[in-house]
């Protein structure tokens, strides 16, 4: 399939697909979309309320020769249109700003038909100092599947470090008596390669299941600590 | 009469079998080109020394990514020219990622030692990035635009400094805003 190039995000196309819902808000889209086109069109004709219309009404009363009033008429079209374009840019900026509220919403709707709340599991990580573990990579099993094997770039570790919360995974799992095992490959101590795994057996029910993988440091020991928080 | 109706099928036979064969080789010829103007499959390596890179970061920034391999005895002539390019324009703001398809990890480890450059060499001992790029010749170099778009494509050592330097521009002088990612997907 070949790449329109489009201001809006790939996976938006790709969502817009899915659901008659994702369509109808891509034809709501669409609509948004058209007075600007028109305007474009239009030769960029200022909008109704654009904010050039007090400068225009305000030009001096007095009486005019010929050449002055010629003068008048280009510096009115002059402020006409670099009132339009303003009103245009702002238009421009309002498109940009409904795309985005756009694409979030369809993110959400897809979220939830994706991945439902009565089935829904999502694994997090998180750091906290990380004085004795440089993380690497994590891989993650769940029931003895590998779900998910993520490689952490530098500036991913120093978002983790700075307090970020990733989402590695995001998945579904059906009602009942589940195990997670996750391991952590990276630099601990010494700056020496170090892999630790740790699980946790979990109960999933009716409503959406959130695990924490934490990783601390134990200062008495001097050795990092992998945690499985689970937040239901 | 029957021989000669034989033959005569036997002949078609292998006509189209030959077409067929020519159809196959020129597919696979082209399929590095087809990836131009196609949003560049994302990627995290790990580096030979050390730190793991991912393609999406470099979003905004124009990339050139090689592919190499222990085994291919032009490709560290590709690496020493790419090297060259790189310290030109580094400071414009030009990446260089430099892919091993070697599953032999120790293999492509030693050879990256040998041939050092400025940017990183990364390892794919799975080979999923290779697969990814539908890689088929080497050296292969890529040419990705800020926003994330394939826009050339070099499959063979035989393009001059010249063809490179000018579409390096032309990626460095396209100052425009970089859109939404148009990196695809990845799972790692």
């Amino acid at each position: 399939m070949n790449t329109v190039h489009h201001p809006i995000r790939p996976s938006l196309r790709i969502r817009t697909s899915r659901t008659a819902a994702l369509s109808r808000a891509a034809v709501w889209l669409l609509a948004l979309s058209a007075p600007a086109a028109g305007a474009f069109a239009a030769g960029a004709a200022p909008a109704p309320a654009a904010p050039s219309a007090p400068v225009i009404s305000s030009a001096p009363a007095a009486p005019l020769t010929s050449a002055g009033a010629q003068s008048a008429t280009g510096a009115q079209s002059a402020t006409g249109a670099a009132g339009g374009t303003r009103a245009l840019d702002e238009q421009v900026q309002d498109l940009k700003k409904q795309t985005i509220e756009l694409n979030r919403d369809l993110f959400i709707l897809e979220e939830e038909l994706l991945f439902p709340a009565n089935t829904q599991v999502a694994v997090f990580v998180s750091v906290d100092v990380g004085d004795f573990f440089a993380l690497d990579s994590i891989t993650l099993k769940i029931d003895n599947r590998e779900v998910s094997d993520y490689l952490y770039t530098p500036r991913e570790d120093s978002a983790l470090l700075k307090g970020g919360v990733q989402r590695l995974y995001v998945g579904n799992l059906k009602s009942g008596q589940h195990e997670l095992v996750a391991f952590f490959n990276g630099k601990g101590p010494n700056n020496r390669y170090y892999r630790r795994a740790a699980s946790v057996k979990f109960e999933k029910g009716v409503g959406a299941k959130y695990l924490e993988l934490k990783i601390t440091d134990l200062q008495h020991a001097q050795q990092p600590e992998f945690q499985i928080k689970d937040w239901e | 009469m029957a021989l000669n109706r034989y033959l005569g099928r036997w002949l078609a036979g292998l006509l189209g079998l030959a077409a067929l064969m020519l159809v196959g080789i020129t597919a696979a010829a082209a399929a590095p080109l087809n990836l131009v103007g196609q949003a560049a499959p994302d990627f995290a390596l790990p580096a030979v020394d050390g730190d793991n890179v991912r393609l999406s970061e470099y979003l905004g920034q124009p990339v050139i990514v090689t592919f190499w391999s222990s085994r291919c005895a032009v490709c560290a002539a590709q690496l020493a020219r790419l090297d060259r390019l790189y310290d030109t324009y580094r400071s414009s703001g030009l990446v260089v990622l430099a892919v091993s398809v070697d599953s032999d990890l120790s293999r492509a480890q030693r050879y990256a030692r040998a041939h050092a450059t400025h940017f990183p060499l990364l390892l794919d001992q799975a080979e999923t990035v290779g697969r990814a790029y539908a890689i088929d010749r080497l050296p292969t170099a890529v040419l990705i635009d800020r926003s994330g778009v394939i826009r050339y494509v070099h499959d063979n050592d035989r393009s001059e400094d010249r063809s490179y330097i000018t579409q390096i521009r032309a990626l460095l002088d396209d100052a425009d805003e970089a859109p939404q990612s148009a990196l695809g997907s990845s799972g790692n």
